[in-house]
């Protein structure tokens, strides 16, 4: 069995440019749970989640050429490009968005996580870290991150003003960025 | 804009979940390329949120994998592109390729532009259509409800039972036809009253069925403009009949006819 080999992103942004199968093969390991995260929240299937998932990585690949590393960072790219797959599909099989995301009960954290195997980052640790997120805070980065909502929706969905989204997104992020 | 100021906007954290408008997306993307603290910025709230989203992460099956990575392999279509690393020195056509590859680029920003909002045009056609369909499929149940009467009338006038009465115009009314279709083996009695006149609203129509000599009430003909008038109606029911005759009551009408309101009279052929 070879030895994983570890990318920094750079190293790994160069060798996905040059076509590189064993890179995009690490590019899966690292991110597919992720991805598989975000997909998973906006359909609520796991089938479909997968069939999404594994067109979002065909569409990395094929891609690739695409990416621009000075607009943002590969993982940007990658779960844009997923989340706007997830919802043209959700639209093209007629499924409505799921108004389930709340603070409490349906909040992502409580969903069940399986992540396991080599992993590069402290699953763990990050969402221990993440308790201390308020439950405002976090709704609001899940209806955009994780159910693909617009400002609009999501000041529709939490009762605020328009202009007050982006205000309450950056203090939200802020208290992230804290406790990472 | 200073990078304090684009910092403090709230604009990059709404960038990086994948919440600004297209215009606004150019224009981070533009700060990001002019001031390094911009780009600092962004990087650090996408880490953030990449952490968060690594924090939510559920392991898919390990077959996708299997699957994802036979299907790069035997993609024929992809291209190896060589990479250059920019240590070389650049040749004038490249850099004219170089010139014309951002106007394509450009070109094929703002045709995404125009795409994205031809989309949006779509869609909205979308919903109208479906809005007209809804009502036409609306029209189109009330036409059959339409339709089932008129073949319950057809199947009155082409029944090999129906024998066709006449009632011509005289005194009040001499332009005023009705027509009865009298069923010789159930004694139904039908009357089509598209040509029998209007009568003022607190009148109505009323059929008469001359039998051994005395009229008999056969019913009222209902001719109020609700579309009812020009739908055959089903009277009263005769074994035996000398003659037919509507006369002009008052509105409910009268246990004798009047004999000076006769707006129409007939007499079956046996």
């Amino acid at each position: 069995m070879e030895l994983l080999k570890k990318y920094s992103e750079e190293e790994l942004i160069l060798s996905l440019q040059q076509r590189d199968q064993q890179a995009f093969s690490y590019l899966y390991d690292n991110y597919a749970p992720a991805l598989n995260g975000v997909i998973y929240r906006m359909v609520e299937e796991k089938e479909l989640a997968e069939d999404i998932l594994q067109e979002a990585f065909i569409k990395i690949w094929d891609n690739f050429t695409h990416y621009d590393s000075s607009k943002g960072r590969l993982f940007t790219w990658m779960i844009n490009l997923t989340r706007n797959l997830t919802i043209d599909t959700l639209r093209s099989k007629n499924y409505k968005k799921q108004q389930k995301i709340s603070a409490d009960e349906n909040s992502v954290s409580n969903l069940s996580n399986n992540y396991s195997g080599a992993e590069r980052f402290d699953t763990i640790g990050l969402r221990k870290n993440l308790e201390n997120l308020k439950p405002e805070q976090k709704t609001i980065i899940d209806l955009a991150y994780f159910s693909g909502y617009t400002q609009e929706e999501i000041a529709k969905e939490i009762g605020i003003p328009l202009g007050t989204v982006k205000t309450r997104m950056r203090t939200a992020i802020i208290e992230l960025r804290k406790m990472l | 804009m200073q990078a304090n100021d684009i910092i403090s906007s709230g604009l990059l954290e709404l960038y990086a979940t994948g919440l600004t408008s297209k215009e606004e997306t150019i224009q981070i993307e533009q700060w990001a390329k002019l001031h390094p603290e911009v780009a600092a910025e962004l990087s650090a709230i996408e880490k953030g949120l990449e952490s968060y989203a690594q924090a939510h992460a559920i392991q898919p099956a390990p077959s996708v994998k299997g699957k994802v990575l036979a299907q790069i392999n035997t993609d024929k279509k992809t291209t190896i592109i060589p990479f250059n690393n920019g240590a070389r020195s650049v040749a004038p056509f490249w850099k004219y390729a170089a010139a014309a590859s951002v106007i394509l680029f450009i070109s094929s920003a703002i045709i995404n532009v125009s795409l994205y909002n031809k989309v949006n045009e779509t869609a909205k056609n979308l919903d109208q259509t479906q809005q007209s369909l809804a009502s036409l499929q609306q029209s189109n149940e009330d036409m059959k409800g339409s339709n089932e009467s008129m073949k319950q009338d057809m199947g009155v006038v082409q029944s090999k039972y129906s024998e066709p009465v006449v009632l011509n115009g005289i005194g009040v009314a001499p332009n005023a036809v009705a027509k009865i279709f009298w069923m010789k083996n159930t004694g139904e009695v039908y009357i089509d009253p598209s040509n029998l006149p209007d009568v003022p609203s607190d009148k109505q129509l009323q059929l008469w069925a001359i039998v051994d000599g005395k009229p008999v009430d056969a019913g009222m003909i209902v001719t109020a403009n609700n579309g009812q008038k020009f739908k055959i109606q089903k009277m009263k029911s005769f074994g035996k009949v000398d003659a037919f005759a509507i006369t002009i009551e008052k509105k409910g009408g009268s246990p004798a006819p009047t004999m000076d309101q006769m707006v129409v009279m007939g007499k079956p052929t046996l």
